[in-house]
C-alpha cells in the first residue's frame, strides 16, 4: 500500500468556522484526542496563520504562542505544524514558532505569487526547519502554472508543494489533472492536496489527489473549516484505507477525536449550505462567508450576488475589505456606512 | 529635464536644478525616471541598475539619459557627487548605501522600507529635508494610509491602528517581494510614529486578479463613539491635502459600527509609464519628488552650491 501522510489543519483552518475565538482548552483537548489517535501532523494557530490576528480577518481568542505551546504540550507522538502567509506574518514570528518547537511550516500564497514566499521558504531551510509552500485558491490557475509555480517553490526550499482548494470549486478530473502536473514538475518532493467541502467533493477530490500522486492530503475532523468545511478527516481516512492508502491512523481513536471535536469545537459541523454552495460555484474564499452575510443582512442585498460579484472581481483571501465596497455598490446606495 | 515638460508642483520663481541619480530599474524607478524627467528642478544625471539588459535601464536610454549596469559603484564614481540620489533597490541593499553615500553630502532619498532615515509623509511632516541627509518615504502603504491615520488620531479617541494594503502582483517587483517583513515593520513603525497609537498591524496583499486590482489601502480603527460622517469628513479633508501631490488618491468607502472604523483608500496613478491601477508606486513616487523639488527651491541648498563653486 502507498503510504500517505494525514495533516490536521482543524485547530488552524477550523478557527475560519469560529472566527478564530478557540481557547486554550478546547484547543489542548482536540491536540491530545489527535495525538492518541497517531494523527501524523496536528496543525494550530490563527485560521490565517502567524501574525494574522485582525480586524481584517478576525481577532484570535489566544495569542500566537499560547496556542503554540499549548498544543507542544499536548502533542507526544504526533508533529506540531503551523501556518503563515507572507505579507500577514513575518520571519519574527517563524523565529518564535520555531521557539515553540512547530516542527513543520506551511508557507500559503497565492497560486501564482510562489515568489512571496521565497524569503521565508529561505529562513526556514536554514533554520533547520521543515517547510512546505501551499498555493492557494488553485483554481484560479492552470494545472501548467501550477506545475511551474511548484517546482518554483521546490527551488526556493520547499519540503513539500501543493494545492488549496480554497474555494471548494474543483471537480475530481480538475484535481488529478492538477496534482498530476505538479507531481511530474516536482520529481520526488511530496505533494499536498487540501480540499474544501462546498460541492459537496471534498473526500472524493481527496482521493482523486492521492490517486495522482499527492502523498500529503489535509483533512479536519467533521470538516471543521470555513464555509461548507473541508475534507472530513474521519471519512477521508477510512476512505483513502479501502482505496488502498495506508495512514497509520487509529480508527476508533479518529472517530474519538472527531466527537470531540464535535462536542468542544464547534456550535454545530459545517454544512453545505447555500451560501457555500454558492461561494464555490463563484470561486471565492470560503472564508469570506460570515463577512459577506453581514454586511449583505445590513445592506438589504442579495449575498449570492455579492459573492458571484468577488468571484467576477476575482477576489483573494486576505482581501475582505472589498466586501464592504460591492456591498456598497450593489446596494445602489453608494458607499457611505 | 525635457525642456518642454510642465511643472508638476508650484515652484519658486527661480530654481536651480538639483543634479539627479537613480538607483534600481524596477518598475519604482522607471516611473521615478519619467516624474524627473517633467521636473524643472530635477536635472537627472544619471540612472543605474545592475543588469544591463533591464527596460529600466533602455527607458531611461530613451529619454536621453545616462545610464550604467554598476550600481552603487556608478554613482560613487561620479566625478562630482550628485545634489539627491533616489534609492529605489531594497531595504538591505540601501542598509549597504547608506554608509557609502552619506559621505558624500548627497541628500538621499529612499524609497525601500529599510527605516533608516527620517520618515516622511508630504501632507503630515512636511518634506523639508533639514534634519537629516536620508529622507525614507516608508511604503507605499504608509504614504497611502498615514495621513488619515494621523488625521484620526489627532480627532479622536482611537485606540487601535490596523492597515492593510492590496497591490496588483505585476506592480510589485522582486524587491517589494522580498521585502515583506520590512514593509510590515516599517509601515507599522510609522503608522504608530504618526498617530502615537502603540497597537497597530500592517497587512499587504498582493492581488493577481485580471484586470489588474487597483491600489487600495483599508484603515481599521478602533475607537469610542464613532460617528461616520465625523470620520468621513475628517477622511475626505487629509485626502484632499494629499491631492495637491498625487491626484489620483480618494476615500472610497467609509463605515462606523460600534467602536470599529473602516476607511478604504484608493489611488489612481497619474504617470507617464503605469497603468492607471499602479497607485502603489505613483504615490510614493510622487512624495518622493516632491521632497527633492523641495530641496532644490531651498535657499541653504543655493548658498552651499555657490561656496562649491
Amino acid at each position: 500500500m502507498t503510504r500517505v501522510v494525514i495533516h490536521d489543519p482543524t485547530l488552524r483552518d477550523g478557527q475560519h468556522a469560529v472566527r478564530h475565538q478557540l481557547g486554550p482548552a478546547a484547543l489542548r483537548r482536540y491536540a491530545e484526542a489527535a495525538d492518541a489517535a497517531r494523527i501524523p501532523v496536528v496543525e494550530v494557530g490563527h485560521g490565517n496563520g502567524l501574525g494574522a490576528s485582525s480586524l481584517q480577518v478576525g481577532l484570535a481568542a489566544a495569542a500566537d504562542d499560547e496556542m503554540l505551546s499549548t498544543v507542544r504540550e499536548a502533542l507526544r507522538h504526533s508533529r506540531m505544524g503551523t501556518f503563515m502567509l507572507p505579507g500577514w506574518g513575518t520571519s519574527d514570528d517563524l523565529r518564535r514558532a520555531i521557539a515553540h518547537g512547530v516542527d513543520v511550516f506551511r508557507v500559503g500564497v497565492h497560486a501564482t505569487e510562489t515568489s512571496l514566499a521565497e524569503r521565508h521558504l529561505g529562513f526556514l531551510r536554514d533554520a533547520g526547519a521543515e517547510a512546505h509552500c501551499v498555493l492557494m485558491m488553485s483554481h484560479m490557475a492552470t494545472p501548467g502554472e501550477l506545475a511551474e509555480q511548484a517546482a518554483r517553490a521546490v527551488g526556493y526550499g520547499a519540503q513539500a508543494v501543493g494545492i488549496m482548494d480554497s474555494a471548494g470549486h474543483f471537480l475530481p478530473p480538475d484535481v488529478t489533472a492538477r496534482i498530476g502536473a505538479i507531481v511530474g514538475a516536482v520529481g520526488t518532493t511530496p505533494v499536498i492536496f487540501h480540499g474544501h467541502n462546498n460541492l459537496g467533493m471534498a473526500v472524493a477530490n481527496s482521493v482523486a489527489a492521492a490517486e495522482a500522486g499527492a502523498l500529503i492530503i489535509d483533512g479536519c475532523a467533521r470538516g471543521f473549516g470555513a464555509g461548507a468545511g473541508n475534507t472530513q478527516l474521519e471519512v477521508l481516512v477510512p476512505v483513502l484505507e479501502r482505496s488502498g492508502f495506508a495512514t497509520g491512523i487509529d480508527l476508533y481513536a479518529l472517530l474519538d477525536a472527531a466527537d470531540l471535536a464535535e462536542r468542544e469545537l464547534m456550535p454545530a459541523p459545517p454544512v453545505t449550505a447555500s451560501m457555500s454552495i454558492v461561494s464555490g460555484l463563484a470561486g471565492v474564499f470560503s472564508g469570506f462567508k460570515h463577512r459577506v452575510v453581514e454586511l449583505s443582512a445590513a445592506a438589504g442585498v442579495d449575498p449570492r450576488d455579492v459573492f458571484f460579484e468577488l468571484g467576477r472581481r476575482q477576489a483573494v483571501a486576505g482581501q475582505e475589505d472589498l466586501i464592504v465596497d460591492v456591498v456598497a455598490e450593489l446596494s445602489g446606495r453608494g458607499t457611505d456606512g | 529635464m525635457s525642456p518642454t515638460a510642465g511643472l508638476t508642483t508650484a515652484q519658486p520663481d527661480v530654481v536651480e536644478p538639483v543634479t539627479v541619480a537613480v538607483i534600481g530599474t524596477g518598475a519604482i524607478g522607471r516611473d521615478l525616471v519619467s516624474k524627473i524627467d517633467r521636473s524643472p528642478a530635477l536635472d537627472c544625471r544619471l540612472v543605474a541598475g545592475r543588469n544591463p539588459e533591464s527596460a529600466g535601464l533602455r527607458y531611461a536610454e530613451s529619454l536621453g539619459y545616462a545610464t550604467s549596469a554598476a550600481g552603487i559603484e556608478a554613482v560613487l564614481a561620479a566625478a562630482r557627487p550628485f545634489d539627491v540620489v533616489f534609492d529605489a533597490t531594497s531595504a538591505a541593499a540601501h542598509r549597504d548605501h547608506w554608509p557609502l553615500l552619506e559621505p558624500l553630502g548627497t541628500l538621499v532619498i529612499d524609497l525601500t522600507p529599510s527605516k533608516i532615515g527620517r520618515m516622511v509623509a508630504p501632507t503630515v511632516t512636511g518634506v523639508s529635508a533639514a534634519t537629516g541627509r536620508n529622507v525614507n518615504l516608508i511604503s507605499c502603504g504608509g504614504q497611502a494610509s498615514i495621513p488619515v491615520v494621523h488625521a484620526l488620531a489627532a480627532r479622536f479617541p482611537v485606540t487601535y491602528l490596523e492597515v492593510v494594503s492590496t497591490v496588483a502582483s505585476d506592480v510589485a517587483g522582486r524587491a517589494t517581494r522580498l521585502n515583506l517583513d520590512e514593509y510590515v515593520a516599517t509601515t507599522g513603525h510609522a503608522v504608530t510614529a504618526f498617530s502615537g497609537v502603540a497597537d497597530v498591524k500592517a497587512i499587504l496583499n498582493i492581488s493577481p486578479a485580471v484586470p489588474p486590482a487597483t491600489f487600495r489601502t483599508a484603515v481599521h480603527a478602533r475607537m469610542a463613539g464613532a460617528d461616520p460622517a465625523a470620520v468621513r469628513a475628517v477622511a475626505e479633508r487629509a485626502a484632499e491635502e494629499v491631492r495637491s501631490f498625487a491626484p489620483g488618491y480618494e476615500v472610497t468607502a467609509c463605515t462606523a459600527a460600534g467602536d470599529r472604523v473602516t476607511i478604504t483608500l484608493q489611488v489612481m496613478a497619474h504617470s507617464d509609464v503605469l497603468p492607471p491601477y499602479a497607485g502603489n508606486l505613483d504615490i510614493i513616487n510622487s512624495a518622493a519628488v516632491l521632497v527633492a523639488e523641495q530641496y532644490a527651491a531651498r535657499p541653504e541648498r543655493m548658498s552651499r552650491t555657490g561656496v562649491a563653486s
